[in-house]
């Protein structure tokens, strides 16, 4: 069982075709995630990597299920926080569900460390990448804050 | 009978709408915004301090009322929360809760809007997951209303007697 847990839904006005490319395709994700991008062969069994735009690695982990448009399974370590990266690998597990004209979106980030640290850190990240990737897909537009590695970071 | 299982957990939902705090401030206090995000619904009060508020449904009758309990426009809106319990089910209606929304300026033209559904007095475990499926269809809907001007087309989750209503309205 898990210790610590982040869970979030969002409602986006798109297809699950067009957000599943605007969650995993780098021309994307580089717009409203703080400019990374991910490093994978989308496989299961892949590894994965949130690529940093300097060139570090951010995270890093194995895909464990995917089923595009559907379901992402991750195992996620963080690598460029010490404190972070000392702890046992978390898991994210993202769903995508039509319902209309929009999809549900559903993420759960786990880890089986008590009070974990990374879980902490992504509690405050994943409300505001979401919220600018819902702007991205029905404005055009992401939230500014979201478009650029934060500076010293 | 068995006894529900009780909590007193909060629910806290975050997010960040391109917007700026007055018209946040706007799109929770006016009767024009909500109808077209919370499930159909109008929202009436003066937003004094001590005076009452509810949410009125399209057919004229509410089904959720409490007291402003602080309002501080655009940042702070405290209200406390009573819903009529579901037609067709026995079960009793929860107890008061209190839900608060916290308006921030979060840079360049962002509002972070924090919504904390409180529990003082502990209610039913399955009354708490009502809430939690309810707000992020609400939220979400209301920072599609603020950055594009149209709302989302979503039915009301759960609640068996509107399930057949959409609440699109365009």
């Amino acid at each position: 069982m898990s210790n610590s847990r982040f869970f979030y839904v969002t409602y986006i006005r798109t297809t699950p075709e067009k957000l599943w490319q605007a969650l995993t395709a780098p021309e994307f994700t580089r717009q409203y995630w703080a400019g990374t991008w991910q490093d994978s062969e989308w496989k299961p069994g892949s590894s994965w990597k949130l690529m940093i735009p300097d060139g570090r690695v951010g995270d890093s982990g194995e895909v464990v299920e995917i089923e595009p448009g559907k379901r992402l399974v991750l195992t996620w370590r963080n690598e460029f926080m010490p404190e972070l990266r000392a702890e046992a690998a978390s898991r994210m597990t993202c769903e995508l569900e039509p319902m209309g004209d929009t999809v549900k979106l559903t993420i759960t980030h786990e880890s089986e460390t008590p009070d974990s640290k990374l879980i902490d850190s992504v509690s405050n990240g994943w409300p505001h990448l979401l919220a600018s990737l819902k702007s991205l897909l029905e404005t055009g537009s992401p939230l500014e804050e979201t478009r650029h590695w934060p500076e010293g970071m | 009978m068995t006894e529900p299982e009780l909590t007193s957990e909060s629910t806290v939902y975050v997010l960040y709408i391109a917007s700026t705090p007055e018209q946040v401030w706007n799109a929770i206090t006016s009767s024009a915004f909500t109808t077209q995000y919370f499930f159909g619904r109008g929202v009436e009060s003066d937003w004094n301090e001590g005076s009452a508020w509810n949410l009125r449904k399209a057919d004229g009758t509410i089904d959720v009322w409490g007291l402003v309990r602080k309002a501080d426009p655009p940042r702070t809106l405290v209200v406390t929360w009573n819903v009529r319990g579901m037609e067709g089910q026995q079960q009793a209606p929860p107890p008061e809760c209190v839900v608060t929304y916290q308006v921030e300026e979060a840079g360049d033209g962002v509002v972070r809007l924090t919504m904390t559904e409180a529990h003082p007095t502990p209610i039913p475990v399955e009354w708490l997951e009502g809430g939690r499926r309810g707000w992020p269809m609400i939220l979400s809907g209301l920072k599609s209303l603020l950055e594009t001007g149209k709302p989302l087309p979503l039915n009301t989750p759960s609640s068996p007697q509107s399930q057949k209503r959409s609440f699109h309205v365009e």
